[in-house]
């Protein structure tokens, strides 16, 4: 099923004119070592054994594609099916790339594991795989991050790790990423940098979508196994973009299948206080790639708005661009007040609380399944479980414990 | 000729090292920066590098992040740095100007960099674009503006060569695996380092990042052409921010070019 026709990145790094390495040189050598080792092991049939035996027994891989009875029956225009990335060990998709990537680090002898995270599912999933190796752990997060997730800030504390608040710009994932680069240019002969998206310079969004699609691939068997045919539609939510980059890629040649991306609408997309830059942003350059961004006249990155902090990036993985400028994915946005209804009726129906991000793609069914028959499939995926975003749940609701 | 080329080229024939100073535009506000312009001139500065804030300036240390917060607080864009050179300008047209900053902000401001004339910046610095990408790569080829890139210590062999084929202004050398504002010198590798750049080019290679002393600056502009100092100054600007008494930073200049002669 994979491609031969769409066939990115390039040499250089770039899907199409997005991507690319914008880096202070200090970083080149770091990222050509990265790519010299991945292009080594990539094809290695002991690293792609253990690769998925970790997978497997310590994720707890293949996550089912579950059928969404009640869902279903509410909507009454095709049947939806739930990708389970919430029962992976730690809770999210995230563990799929962060197993792959400490691997990388194991064989590149490096000792000491670097991570930024927003709403700290990523911090916990490198955390995760750091202690699981002995290696000392740090992890950026932006420090109003820290606050809303405070849950996971000490599963990453009791997992071994450092957390580092950051207090610069708007002290969320993009200053977090910020400062998580400039202690890879301070360390960078010992230290591997776990990014935690399809973001950054080149040969991140590669490596960290070629991990995630394990997502995809089994969708593909599981799709033909359940119901005999490809999805009609796959829904995922878009922050950086890992979760659907991983369920989309190995659907790029399956053309029956329409690859829905649900963006962080914050307040609304019209009022500017959102996290949507493939709806409403101009292509740019942060974090090392060129990629749609939120920014103003002069080039500076906008702040950002959304409940869910997981979504609240100025940027995209480069690419979701590629993909969006060239037809392939639909990209769309959902507010944060139709987030949260979706959080409370997915959990109230399917008995699935799902995480805020998660959300996001479930409010996109209010829409979508007026425009589908009953015959037609629809694929969610459930990036990851919400027990994270209940202090933020009960706050929006007044509740205190 | 550029007239960061000749200005180096100049110091070069006479036996001298440059003395690079950098301030962030709009910190405290553009008055002082053009005044501060004017001081770094009169204590021995010979080349001016203005710092162009951005919201994401990844290769920053603390004290130069603030600055950019600062800076942006007051709105500065490029734009408005443009027009502060050009008043500078109207009393100096021989100290050459160079811009540091970040890709973002110069590709949002392409048309306005293409028209610059001859009596204004000299050299624009892109901290993340590869060495081996100019200005050019972007669509800004201005024949008043040349390109400064930068090497490290983690730069391979076959990327020096690309580097300093690919730079026109002059080679930015940066001591140090971190961001601006480190410390730790490791000396003995910053000369094997600058002595390898040499082999294969003849444009001027300047010291930058950690350079905080009167004897830092001494010790590196025996093997450099030149050094360049950041967060010092723009530690002192920042502690003179409401005083506007910036005599001490005169003075901190006037020994760091006592220093390197």
């Amino acid at each position: 099923m994979t491609s031969n026709k769409f066939n990115y990145p390039d040499k250089e790094g770039f899907f199409g004119e997005f991507g690319g390495k914008f880096v202070p040189e200090t970083l080149m050598y770091a990222l050509e070592e990265l790519e010299n080792t991945y292009s080594k092991l990539k094809d290695d049939k002991d690293f792609i054994k253990e690769f998925y035996s970790d997978l497997s027994a310590f994720v707890g891989r293949p996550s089912p594609l579950y059928f969404a009875q009640r869902l279903t029956d509410k909507y009454k225009s095709g049947n939806i099916w739930l990708k389970r990335e919430d029962l992976n060990h730690t809770g999210a998709h995230k563990i799929n790339n962060t197993v792959g990537q400490i691997l990388l680090a194991k064989h590149m002898g490096k000792k000491r594991i670097i991570a930024e995270t927003g709403a700290g599912q990523h911090g916990v999933a490198t955390a995760t795989v750091a202690a699981r190796l002995g290696l000392e752990c740090h992890i950026y997060m932006g420090s109003e991050d820290v606050r809303r997730q405070s849950l996971n800030v000490y599963r990453i504390k009791l997992l071994g790790a450092q957390v580092h608040a950051v207090d610069s710009g708007s002290a969320t994932l993009k200053d977090a990423l910020n400062e998580a680069m400039r202690d890879w240019v301070s360390n960078i002969d010992d230290t591997y940098y776990i990014i935690g998206s399809v973001t950054g310079p080149h040969p991140y969004p590669m490596i960290v979508r070629d991990f995630n699609s394990v997502v995809g691939q089994e969708v593909i068997k599981q799709s033909n196994d359940l119901f005999n045919k490809m999805p009609d539609a796959i829904v995922a939510c878009v922050g950086g973009g890992s979760n659907a980059m991983g369920i989309f890629y190995p659907f790029i040649e399956v053309q029956e299948t329409r690859l829905i991306g649900v963006e962080a609408g914050g307040k609304g997309v019209s009022t500017g206080e959102h996290a949507a830059p493939l709806n409403d942003g101009t292509p740019g350059v942060l974090h090392g790639a060129r990629s749609y961004l939120m920014q103003d006249e002069a080039g500076q990155v906008k702040d950002t708005k959304s409940v869910s902090a997981g979504l609240d990036y100025p940027g995209v993985g480069p690419e979701h661009s590629w993909l969006k400028d060239i037809g392939r994915a639909e990209y769309v946005a959902v507010s944060d007040d139709d987030a949260l209804k979706a959080f409370h009726e997915v959990t109230e129906l399917e008995g699935i609380m799902p995480a805020l991000e998660t959300a996001h793609a479930f409010a996109y069914l209010e829409p979508l399944m007026k425009e589908l028959d009953s015959s037609s499939n629809v694929v969610i995926n459930v990036s990851g479980r919400g027990d994270k975003d209940i202090n933020t749940v009960a706050e929006i609701d007044g509740i205190e414990f | 000729m550029n007239r960061l080329t000749s200005t180096l080229s100049n110091l070069k024939a006479n036996n001298q090292k440059a003395l690079v100073a950098y301030l962030v535009a709009g910190d405290p506000d553009m008055d002082s920066t053009l005044d501060l312009m004017h001081l770094f001139v009169e204590s021995g500065v010979d080349v001016i590098e203005i710092g162009v804030p951005f919201t994401d300036p990844i290769a920053e240390g603390p004290t130069i992040q603030r600055a950019h917060d600062r800076a942006l607080k007051n709105n500065i864009s490029l734009k408005m740095i443009l027009s502060l050179v050009d008043e500078f300008r109207k009393s100096n047209k021989e100290t050459p100007i160079v811009l540091m900053g970040y890709l973002n902000t110069f590709i949002s401001h392409i048309e306005l960099v293409q028209a610059t004339g001859k009596d204004g910046i000299d050299s624009i610095l892109v901290v993340d674009i590869p060495g081996e990408l100019n200005l050019e790569s972007y669509g800004i080829s201005n024949p008043n503006i040349n390109t400064i890139s930068l090497i490290s210590p983690t730069t391979s062999e076959n990327r020096v060569e690309l580097i300093a084929n690919n730079s026109t202004g002059f080679i930015y050398y940066v001591n140090l695996r971190g961001v601006t504002g480190s410390s730790n010198l490791n000396i003995s590798e910053i000369e094997n380092n600058i002595g390898r750049i040499k082999k294969y080019t003849d444009l001027p290679t300047l010291a930058g990042f950690g350079i905080k002393t009167a004897e830092d600056a001494k010790t590196l502009a025996k093997f450099s052409d030149g050094i360049i100092i950041g967060s010092s100054i723009v530690e002192m600007i920042n502690e003179a921010s409401t005083t506007k008494e910036f005599d001490r930073i005169g003075k901190y200049i006037k020994d760091m070019k006592i220093a390197i002669s």
